[in-house]
């Protein structure tokens, strides 16, 4: 972690001085699942010929890119895509964006605390719901970092499964969890029609991908056990190229989970900058919205 | 327009997106000079300024910007 700060300070000074500023007060827990994650994203993009700064850099023009994002949401209270179509030709039609996305990604879930928080929601809670014996699946794995702490905390499930549309992800999803005992799917998860049903779902930051969340909640219900449970999230005014569906606030993510036919069994949100409620409505700053649910009764 | 008048009604929004009253933005100032305007807030008093103005900055400009000084160039440039 240390290496990647000092990396962001030589490239960027503030951006380093805001990390820094949340980082220095976090637990020891932090440090040493950040330091086990990275050297896994480490390992995999030198057996690629890369260095670990490639995606530091990924990282860096991701964050560029959310600025002006930002920008066009204040402008015009919107997100600049609202349909899969304008999305498939910026980004996921066009292999050199999705990839630095996706890998700039891979650091922001350390280096922002409000994907930190979701992660650490995660990882103190899924050893709780996860059974042995358990039938395992993942929706958007992406960066497979929830997969691989699923693994950690419930490793006497009966299966472990990931399924995600992008090629790209699926390779740096492999490539992250090498070793590991995980069926990879390349899948629209809208395809995905699987003879028997999960006991557990993961599906992090996939819903404001698509043009109607309700309907894939209501397929994740549908590929969930009576008693299953899942775990889903998504974020509210958070402007990028590949958001199309914008939630305004968490109200409306619990109403959708609701009429999904989801009970929330716990939750989290977490603003991604530090200010009062009242300033983060003004400013519409991102809100992370997290939760294990249950199909209602 | 003078760069006067645009600088009179750039402390106004200052001052309204700011929510301080107390506010005298000068042609040099920056946003280390101002506790509220940070980088949150520098996007809202952008997108103000573009509003009133009613031009458009593009993000090579945004990203440009050392001071208010250089944000009264570019307005005047753009409006004539
Ligand atoms: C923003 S990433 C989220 C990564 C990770 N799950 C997390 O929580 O940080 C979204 C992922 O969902 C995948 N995805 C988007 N639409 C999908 C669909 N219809 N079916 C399967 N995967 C999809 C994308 O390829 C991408 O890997």
């Amino acid at each position: 972690m240390d290496n990647i700060l000092k990396y962001i300070e030589e490239k960027n000074p503030a951006h380093a001085a805001k990390l820094n500023s949340w980082i220095k007060n976090m637990d020891t827990d932090y440090f040493s699942e950040s330091e086990l994650f990275f050297a896994r994203y480490k390992k995999f993009i030198e057996s690629t010929g890369k260095k670990l700064e490639y995606g530091i850099d990924c990282y860096l023009k991701l964050c560029a890119q959310m600025v002006f994002e930002r920008i066009e949401f204040i402008r015009f209270g919107k997100y600049a895509n609202t349909s899969l179509e304008e999305v498939e030709k910026s980004i996921y039609l066009n292999p050199e964006m999705f990839e630095y996305h996706m890998h700039g990604l891979v650091f922001a879930q350390f280096l922002w605390k409000e994907q930190y928080a979701r992660f650490n929601f995660f990882s103190k809670n899924i050893g709780n719901y996860l059974k042995p014996q358990d039938k395992y699946l993942e929706i958007g794995g992406g960066h497979a970092l929830y997969i691989v702490e699923a693994m950690k905390k419930g490793g006497d499930a009966n299966s472990f499964q990931l399924v995600d549309i992008s090629p790209s992800s699926i390779q740096l999803a492999q490539g992250i969890t090498e070793g590991l005992n995980i069926l990879f799917l390349l899948k629209n998860i809208f395809d995905f029609s699987p003879t028997e049903k999960f006991d557990f779902i993961t599906m992090g930051e996939v819903i404001e991908h698509v043009e109607n969340p309700l309907s894939l909640l209501i397929k994740v219900r549908e590929l969930l056990t009576d008693s299953g449970m899942a775990y889903i999230t998504t974020p509210a005014n958070a402007p990028t190229l590949d958001h199309i569906y914008l939630f305004n606030n968490a109200t409306e993510i619990r109403d959708l989970l609701n009429e999904a036919g989801f009970e929330i069994v716990i939750e989290k949100t977490q603003y991604a900058e530090d200010v009062s409620e009242e300033r983060a409505q003004k400013l519409k700053v991102a809100l992370m919205y997290a939760a294990f649910v249950k199909p209602k009764k | 327009m003078e760069k006067t008048e645009i600088l009179a009604s750039m402390n106004k929004i200052w001052r309204d997106e700011l929510d301080n009253e107390a506010i005298t933005i000068t042609e040099s100032s920056t946003a280390n000079d101002i506790e509220e305007w940070d980088s949150l807030s520098n996007i809202q008093l952008v997108v103000a300024t573009e509003k009133l103005f009613k031009i458009r900055f593009n993000s090579a400009e945004i990203a440009q910007f050392k001071n208010v000084g250089e944000m009264i160039d570019c307005i005047k440039a753009k409006i004539g």
